[in-house]
């Protein structure tokens, strides 16, 4: 099945119904009339609180833990500890070094050791107080190079690496001397906090006879189906995980969803009772995984006519207490390494370091965005060492169909990367604004960033994903898929691939929420797939149905299959439009006949071919690109920097929804600024100082820049529903970088780490002499 | 965070109410609005206290001109301040504050009072009102007198008020050709506590500065006053030089930390960049020109 | 006791002075729309009018409502001016996750019932306590700006 030919070949038109077109989101007036339900509202008054007893040291072996005290207050039903885990004390994602409670030893602050289980939030604090821990404390790694020095203390194996990651491709010896320009640097990429707006919360419910049902925040229900079940012991058919309609994740809650409802689910099946874990925003903060701090040391050079011969990249990425997704994310750092460009000569060298510090997890961008901050700019530098236009350098190595990746992956298919950066350089007058502008104290200056990032999964790992759709007797549908909203509109975009194929309005589908009992497996929410994989799972779904509706009302309408339309939940034969059958009439028809009302879509990703060894070879399916060019004003007395004006694209394959496009671009947009400009998560001895809204800043309305219309490049993938690609992470990866040179541009100053506070900005000011 | 317990909330609807339960309860404290005691009590718990609410006592709200000089309610919220004509005219660097306080739904709930008694050295609202040489009455049922509002600071986060005084009143006397303003540095444009602020109150007499008061807010333990850069500009003829004088000699008596907020040094150095805007428009608002 | 008036009915509630509104709503009235994304007054996810003015309920001890009007989305469900709005939001995808929203529309329902067409700085400064992670709030400001068009065109 070609999927990004189904317009012409399967449904035989010129013309979408609704894909492409600006359509409102089916959930939209739910959530606007605050009808529509997250976790904690639907916790019962009275249910049972679980509070999590964390560590206060950032590395310690743990002595003891008396809880009597806090048994002995009243409303106090348990307090539970690693012993009384009844299956697996283990919860890490990837590496088995992640107890779900610890007892032997602690690594970080916030590292969980007791579930305190009351009866209210008072009862539960005073309890979390009573219980007595004692530490031994051992001293903590607070650096990565306090961490790889020799006879650094051990916090998971001795050397503190997790995992490491290597490229070798082309002779980089060669490279240098065919370079006439080099460029080095050490960039350092921080922690950045999600700050979704809804704070984690989990319910779950036992039914006394060897089941539990959890209604939580998620990204993937499947995954913290399998992690519930084994920390409880139990099997995957004894374990029921509902997601709620969530609010903000980003990547987040992809990692603290299986916690969190391990947390609920431990606690409910325990004690008997319903059980509601409510985080609330500082704990949240101090906690919970973040975007993986990350050094880069980054060599790369050019010829004279502006072709990049060699890059040299050394990675360290600050894991934290726990891997979690290092190795994926790391690996993603690694195999994007040069950036959207075509080098012929490339070592990357990776490794994954442990300290006492608050882990990092999922975030969009996954690694991508550091990577960016960097290569991005050795880009820039490079054409200006040479004295080249910083757009016309990038034109000259970006990959086309037909160029090789990092990882030297041919791509044979869907690059638009030449269109999105010609068209933000179109779009911003960008010859026009080759000089920073001077109106007062305030300067302007104008930086442009290029961006690749591969969609789903890496290095093969069998990708697939599933859903299914049922036709009722009334012609109203039920859809399912396990990719979980969480504000992206994913699922929506399902829906739209199902009513274009099936010809349904879209008003008739009804998306149910992701539940473990009947919900296929779609695989997570993560890495750009939700539309790609999951929605090319719905149009196997809608074609699979597409196929027996069409036959059956072929023959109520006595015309050729090949003559029917399914359009506005009718069919009707194209040559008679006037004789339409309503979908409720083709329904009953096709259960009085016996035609199956149902069906289940699976899709699998292409196979591929990946070398573990060089690191070489087919990394990800297919690749979304983007560009930005990013307009900055600087105060020069004060050193803010004000984010003026974007300028966004982006090859999406082929856009679903408009407006969600959109959407996760101006998100992303904001996202990006705050990390780039303002938001500061700041530690003092491992501990999290910025533990709210007030002193960990992120962008209000007051700060959203002027951003111009997205431009969408349309580079049709082959192998997804209607050729569409991911968007929400592309998004965020081109603004970072875009921002920092515009302020080199503006300033003449380059920032190798962030975010470019006010003060700091002053600082290198007056550091260069420019005030 | 901790949960909210084990206080209570009484609602006294006259000031002598009020005061008598300040002076006969054990651990009580005033409430207003709310936008600093419960947040910090979320932050830090709560101690056992009878919170008192001043929110239904009418003559501690409102704005009102008499006898020459604009009294000030201390339950008068940032909303009423931001909104009013009286404070839009007589002391602009209050209204240029009361702009920059937290969001509408800040502004609606958060008081002046409640802002000075909070005594954050970076509270917006104490470096307009102590260039406009404001008073502050402190009550208790025993007496009520006005002091200087520069004395009701102890330190940070600490007033003078004993356990037994409210702040009940703040006045301040307008003149003719003058002119205020506030100036601040965020980390952001939205709503944000400030880095460092000032403000800069200057009386004109053709092109003399024939009075001059600054005040500086984040860089010390209290908001204050910087009467040696007063001193140095006072009577003499406005310009460029004179405002670099007086940012001088300000950035000189600053004495910051660095916190989460900001460093020392950008918060020193903002403060001569902040005195000059400050001055420049007050003194345009006085009606001189530069 | 608080008694005070919700979404346009007397009601009558136990609250102690340790129970914040958002908590009164939520807990004891059932009414889920107010979020609590903080409990600190910074993102503005609890954002309910009393008596007419935005304010963030996870600052408001409960008994502080007593004898006041407090509205929330559900009372405005059929409000002229609510409705453009919500008509507004769908149309221009300012709706993502949802979390802020509530909220977000309270302050802007506030906003243009006093200002009628307000400038884009103004509706910035109206909708600046209500902190949105997903849309960037451009969809929002030119939904709020759409709205004020439909309702009081040029």
């Amino acid at each position: 099945m070609e999927y990004d030919k189904i317009l012409s070949d399967l449904l035989h038109r010129d013309e979408y119904l609704v894909v492409g077109k600006k359509t409102v989101r089916t959930d939209a007036l739910d959530k606007l009339l605050g009808r529509a339900r997250f976790t904690s509202d639907y916790v019962p008054r009275g249910t049972m609180v679980v509070r999590v007893l964390r560590s206060t040291k950032p590395h310690a072996l743990i002595r003891r833990v008396d809880a009597s005290a806090a048994l002995g207050m009243p409303g106090v039903f348990a307090v539970l500890t690693a012993r009384d885990i009844p299956g697996e004390n283990e919860i890490g994602y990837a590496l088995p070094e992640q107890p779900f409670l610890n007892d032997r030893k602690v690594h970080y602050v916030g590292d969980p050791i007791a579930l305190v289980c009351a009866a209210d939030d008072v009862t539960a604090q005073e309890a979390m107080e009573a219980v007595e821990v004692e530490y031994e404390p051992l001293p903590a790694v607070l650096d990565i190079d306090a961490a790889l020095a020799n006879g650094a203390p051990i916090i998971h194996k001795e050397n503190n690496i997790a995992v490491k990651t290597k490229i070798r491709k082309g002779d980089t010896a060669k490279g240098w001397k065919q370079a006439k320009v080099v460029v080095e640097d050490t960039y350092w990429s921080p922690y950045q906090e999600h700050m979704c707006l809804e704070p984690e919360a989990a319910y779950a419910v036992p039914d006394g006879v060897g089941k539990v049902t959890v209604i939580a925040c998620m990204q993937s229900p499947h995954l913290v189906r399998e992690k519930v079940a084994r920390v409880l012991g139990w099997k995957l058919n004894q374990v029921r995980i509902i997601q709620a309609l969530t609010g903000g994740a980003f990547g987040k809650k992809d990692d603290t969803g299986p916690l969190i409802s391990g947390y609920a689910a431990l606690a409910a099946v325990k004690t008997g009772r319903p059980a509601a874990y409510v985080m609330d925003r500082s704990e949240v903060m101090a906690a919970t995984p973040k975007r993986f701090p990350v050094r880069f040391k980054y060599k790369s050079g050019a010829d004279a006519s502006g072709r990049i011969t060699a890059v040299e990249v050394d990675i360290t990425l600050e894991v934290g207490a726990y891997a979690n997704r290092a190795p994926f994310w790391l690996w993603r750092q690694t195999a994007h390494a040069c950036g959207p460009y075509e080098v012929e000569n490339v070592a990357v060298d990776g490794r994954a370091v442990y300290t006492n510090k608050v882990y990092g997890g999922s975030y969009r961008g996954f690694g991508n965005l550091a990577l960016h901050f960097a290569a991005e700019q050795q880009v820039d530098k490079l054409a200006y060492e040479l004295g080249m236009d910083p757009v016309d350098f990038r034109m000259k190595n970006i990959l086309r169909v037909g160029s090789r990746t990092t990882c030297d992956q041919l791509l044979d298919n869907s690059v638009g990367m030449d269109k999105c950066l010609a068209g933000v350089a179109a779009a911003s007058d960008w010859a026009k604004h080759r000089e920073p502008v001077r109106v007062g104290n305030k300067v302007k200056g104008w930086g442009v960033g290029c961006a690749y990032h591969g969609n789903s999964t890496s290095r093969s790992t069998p990708d697939w994903s599933a859903a299914s759709l049922l036709l009722h007797e009334d012609g109203s549908f039920t859809y399912r898929t396990g990719i979980c909203e969480i504000g992206q509109g994913s699922p929506f975009g399902h829906a739209k691939i199902v009513a274009e194929i099936v010809g349904a309005s879209l008003e008739t589908i009804k998306i149910e929420q992701p539940d473990t009992d009947s919900t296929p497996d779609s695989k997570p929410t993560h890495g750009s797939r939700g539309l790609m994989m999951g929605g090319t799972a719905a149009a196997d779904a809608a074609i699979k149905l597409r196929e027996r509706m069409v036959r059956v009302a072929a023959d109520m309408l006595a015309c050729p299959e090949a003559q029917v339309e399914l359009r506005d939940s009718t069919a009707y034969a194209r040559k008679k439009p006037a004789t339409r059958i309503p979908f409720s009439e083709l329904s009953e028809e096709m259960h009085a006949r016996g035609e199956n009302p149902g069906s289940y879509g699976f899709y699998t990703s292409p196979k591929r071919f990946f070398d573990e060894a060089t690191g070489l070879g087919v990394n990800y399916s297919v690749y979304t690109f983007a560009a930005s060019v990013a307009e900055v004003e600087v105060d020069t007395e004060t050193g803010q920097v004000d984010v003026t004006k974007i300028w966004p694209a982006m090859d999406v394959g082929k856009a679903i929804d408009p407006l969600t496009i959109d959407g996760q671009i101006h998100g992303a947009i904001s996202h990006g600024v705050g990390f780039a400009v303002m938001e500061n998560l700041q530690l003092r001895d491992g501990v999290v100082i910025t533990t709210g809204f007030k002193d960990y800043v992120i962008p209000s309305a007051m700060d959203t820049p002027e951003i111009d219309d997205t431009i969408v490049v349309e580079e049709a993938y082959k192998y997804s529903a209607f050729g569409a690609k991911g968007v929400g992470e592309p998004s965020i990866i081109s603004i970072v970088p875009a921002i920092v040179n515009a302020v080199y541009h503006a300033t003449g100053i380059r920032f190798s780490t962030l975010p470019i506070t006010a003060d700091r900005m002053h600082k290198a000011l007056k550091e260069a002499g420019k005030i | 965070m901790k949960p909210l317990t084990g206080f209570d909330l009484l609602r006294p609807p006259t000031l002598v109410g009020a005061l008598e339960m300040m002076a006969t309860l054990e651990y009580a404290q005033p409430i207003a609005g709310g936008t600093d005691v419960v947040p910090l009590f979320r932050d830090v718990g709560c101690k056992p206290v009878h919170l008192i609410d001043l929110g239904l006592i009418p003559e501690l709200n409102g704005i009102m001109e008499e006898g020459g000089k604009v009294l000030i309610g201390p339950t008068t919220t940032h909303a009423q301040l931001l909104a009013s004509k009286v404070i839009e005219e007589r002391a602009p660097a209050l209204h240029d504050a009361a702009r920059w306080i937290g969001s509408v739904q800040i502004r609606n709930r958060g008081t002046v009072g409640g802002n000075l008694c909070n005594a954050s050295p970076a509270a917006d609202t104490a470096p307009p009102l102590l260039v406009h040489g404001a008073e502050a009455q402190i009550s208790s049922l025993k007496d009520a007198r006005w002091v200087p509002l520069r004395d009701l600071f102890a330190g940070p986060k600490t007033t003078v008020l004993e356990p037994d005084e409210l702040l009940t009143g703040l006045r301040f006397t307008p003149a003719a050709n003058s002119g205020s303003s506030f100036q601040r540095i965020g980390r952001r444009k939205g709503f944000t506590l400030s880095v460092v602020n000032a403000a800069v109150y200057l009386e004109r007499d053709g092109d003399i500065v024939k009075e001059a008061r600054i005040a500086l807010g984040s860089v010390a333990p209290t908001p204050i006053r910087v009467p040696r850069a007063e001193d140095t500009i006072r009577g003499k003829k406005m310009s460029e030089s004179l405002l670099e004088e007086a940012a001088s000699v300000c950035m000189g008596e600053a004495k910051p930390i660095d916190d989460v907020r900001g460093t020392a040094e950008y918060r020193r150095d903002m403060v001569g960049v902040l005195v000059k805007r400050a001055m420049r428009e007050a003194w345009r608002r006085s009606g001189g020109e530069l | 006791m608080v008694n005070f008036e919700l979404n346009g009915a007397d009601v009558s509630v136990e609250a102690p002075a340790t129970m914040t509104l958002v908590d009164m709503l939520r807990v004891e009235l059932g009414v889920t729309s107010v979020k609590k994304g903080c409990e600190q007054g910074e993102c503005g996810a609890c954002t309910v009018l009393v008596d007419g003015y935005p304010m963030t309920s996870c600052l408001i001890l409960a008994p502080q409502v007593e004898g006041r009007h407090v509205c929330t989305v559900e009372g405005l469900a059929d409000n002229p001016l609510m409705k453009e709005l919500r008509e507004a939001f769908m149309e221009n995808g300012a709706v993502q996750c949802g979390f802020c929203t509530p909220g977000v529309l309270l302050s802007a329902y506030a906003l243009l019932r006093d200002n009628r067409r307000p400038t884009e700085e103004e509706v910035k400064t109206g909708i600046e306590g209500n902190i949105c992670r997903c849309t960037g709030y451009v969809k929002i400001i030119e939904a709020i700006l759409d709205a004020a068009e439909r309702i009081a065109p040029d």
